[in-house]
């Protein structure tokens, strides 16, 4: 990876600003990485970045920085910084704002804003940040006085890590930054805030819960992504191992239990496993973990689990009974928890063997029939030659779902993938943050011909930076997932999902100064795979695949979980 | 079936903006709205609020609104049902 340009020494004697003084509240929150793009009212403040310890990187849409900040702080554990101008620029990191709020992903969006007396008058890139994402952000700023932008910093650090993580967003009028103020005292004392602390449930709630689970004959822990945020995967894995209770994951809880472990089933919902569904459909007791009941991951949420009392773990109580009843609820840090609950007796080996068995009678096949590459055998072997240092950067749509359902992941860290918002073209940002935060790890991005348009751009941050992003481009020339809803539930009326006229992804991908190479037969597999897992810098594979190839199981819209289709 | 949300928060840029937002997200709708000041910071606002469809719960509307930031308390309290006495 190229190192970031040094810090330029400011030989100027300029006055201390508000700009200053966010710059130097970032860097009192231990903040090395900004992703950003600047434009006239950030200007101010991009100018004393040059005098800072912070390493910008310059994206080329706005929207790359917010969703790198949100790969970086997936990885890091530590809340992403994006930053962008006023008008368009905000407006462009709303997705990416949004996408850290519904994944509970840390993030501090910086905007510029126009003049204060200017506010409110339409002024020349003016728009009301601020009310844009009030639903979207956990918490939000408009900064009126330079002097508290010290206390904004570092209440916004605090909010954006606090129970569940979230985006905030801190607008600064340009007449703020650029105003002259003297060093408040103690500013450099800012530091990062200390994590707030949880109440941790009474032992009356421990003791119904173990109650519970001894009473319960087929026990099923779902596991969701709050056990990777809250960073709990180790005490969740002690738990699993000794109790032998069966394991389901939703999308963001990937990881969390190391796919490959006995007694782990398989992901659950709309794409899940069939063991892994069918199993929730007979369990008696569920365990959910840091998980949402999402309708994704419920289908019909009436019929979900339907013999099964619930105990419920959650970081955030807005969680708890939201849309379906707990018999037991344990809102607190999910590490203590787990590691209090030690049932005394289980007697569940019939049920295990009942899931191990299941297991084995739905696990997926990869013999496909013909010559053409499989995608889910491709995602399969890389995950596995990648070992634990892999980490997948997912886009949306059909590959997003193969990548869930096929690749080995050992880490929560391991996959990034849009799991709430649904973003196409988060993938190549995404990648590019996590390589930030973590320049050893094999990061691969695996994309579609529709969702790598949506932010192509950010090739040119990958060639830039040197960054060794391998980008894995599952091209169908369709926007696949769509094409496959229409097929299955729209009487086969194709609308608008033909990308015939693609353009020559390795050609393009070339044209950004990246390698790159196409593949089309299964037989050219391995060859690709070793060539992308041993290149030193930025590479793309075009992976052509069988466009009628669709992503198997499925359980319809609005149907159980039971109610499995299969090709 | 309405209830009065009693909410007490530190009043600051947005604030009420967000309170009500949030209520309305969440699948209500204000139905009456006062709000008072109690010395420099703290507010008080009370919605009326009923719900958009049978599935949402007070309750949860309340532990939504309470993990706003500056929210200091969150009281739900449903209202009885009209009763009109027959002439």
């Amino acid at each position: 990876m190229a190192a970031l340009a040094a810090p330029i020494a400011q030989a100027r004697t300029a006055p201390f600003t508000g700009a200053h003084a966010v710059v130097r509240a970032l860097e009192a929150q231990g903040v090395e990485y900004v992703f950003g793009y600047p434009g006239g009212a950030i200007m101010p403040v991009y100018d004393a970045l040059t005098g800072s310890s912070l390493k910008h990187v310059l994206v080329r849409h706005e929207q790359g920085a917010a969703l790198a900040a949100d790969g970086y702080a997936r990885v890091s554990g530590k809340p992403g910084v994006c930053i962008a101008t006023s008008g368009p620029g905000a407006t462009n990191l709303v997705t990416g704002i949004a996408n850290a709020f519904l994944d509970s992903v840390p993030m501090i969006a910086i905007t510029g804003q126009t003049p204060t007396p200017l506010m409110g008058t339409d002024a020349f890139q003016e728009i009301d940040t601020f009310g844009i994402t009030l639903p979207i952000v956990k918490h939000s700023f408009v900064v009126r006085d330079p002097a508290d932008i010290p206390s904004v910093f570092a209440e916004a650090f605090a909010l954006a890590t606090a129970g569940r993580p979230g985006p905030v967003l801190i607008d600064l009028p340009k007449d703020v930054t650029q105003a002259s103020l003297a060093v408040p005292p103690g500013i450099d004392q800012t530091g990062p805030a200390p994590r707030r602390k949880f109440e941790q449930p009474g032992a009356g709630a421990i003791a119904n819960a173990i109650a519970l689970i001894e009473q319960a004959k087929k026990p099923l822990l779902y596991v969701g992504g709050g056990v990777g945020i809250a960073a709990a995967e180790q005490a969740l894995r002690a738990f699993h191992a000794r109790t032998g209770i069966p394991a389901v994951a939703t999308l963001k809880g990937l990881g969390a239990i190391p796919t490959g472990s006995e007694n782990y089933l398989d992901m659950l919902g709309m794409h899940g496993g069939q063991a892994a569904n069918l199993a929730v459909q007979e369990s008696d007791l569920l365990i959910a973990c840091g998980a949402r009941f999402d309708d994704r991951a419920t289908g019909k949420l009436d019929t979900f689990a339907p013999n099964a009392r619930i105990i419920h773990f959650d970081a955030d109580p807005s969680e708890i009974s939201k849309l379906r009843d707990a018999d037991v609820s344990l809102i607190g840090e999910m590490t203590a928890i787990l590691d209090a609950l030690r049932p005394a007796r289980l007697d569940i080996q019939d049920w295990r063997d009942h899931c191990a068995a299941m297991k084995t009678r739905y696990a997926p096949r990869y013999d496909a029939p013909g010559s053409g590459v499989f995608a889910p055998a491709l995602l399969k072997a890389l995950s596995e030659q990648a070992g634990d240092d892999f980490i997948a950067t997912c886009d949306v749509g059909q590959h997003q779902m193969w990548v869930a359902q096929h690749c080995r992941f050992s880490r929560p860290q391991a996959h990034l993938t849009s799991g709430g918002l649904g973003t196409m073209g988060y993938g190549i940002p995404a990648g590019i943050g996590a390589l930030f935060a973590e320049p050893d790890a094999t990061v691969v991005t695996i994309t579609g011909d529709g969702s790598i348009m949506m932010n192509i751009q950010e090739l040119a941050t990958i060639k830039r930076y040197r960054l060794p992003l391998k980008i894995v481009l599952l091209d169908n020339a369709q926007l696949g997932m769509v094409r496959q809803w229409q097929e299955l539930f729209f009487e086969e009326n194709f609308s608008e999902i033909d990308l015939y006229d693609n353009p020559d992804f390795a050609e393009l991908a070339r044209a950004f100064g990246i390698e790159a190479f196409t593949v089309d037969r299964r037989s050219e597999v391995p060859d690709a795979i070793d060539r992308l897992l041993s290149a030193r810098g930025p590479i793309l594979a075009h992976v052509r695949i069988d466009p009628r190839e669709n992503v198997w199981p499925l359980v319809p819209p609005g149907a159980a979980n039971s109610q499995m289709m299969e090709a | 079936m309405t209830a009065d949300i009693v909410i007490d928060f530190t009043r600051s840029e947005g604030a009420v903006l967000r309170l009500i937002g949030q209520v309305e997200r969440r699948g209500f709708e204000v139905t009456s709205m006062t709000m008072a000041e109690h010395g420099a910071g703290p507010a008080r606002l009370t919605l009326g609020v009923a719900p958009r469809d049978a599935s949402r719960s007070f309750d949860t509307l309340s532990r939504h609104v309470a993990k706003i930031h500056g929210v200091t308390s969150v009281r739900a309290a449903e209202r009885a049902p009209f009763m009109e006495r027959a002439s």
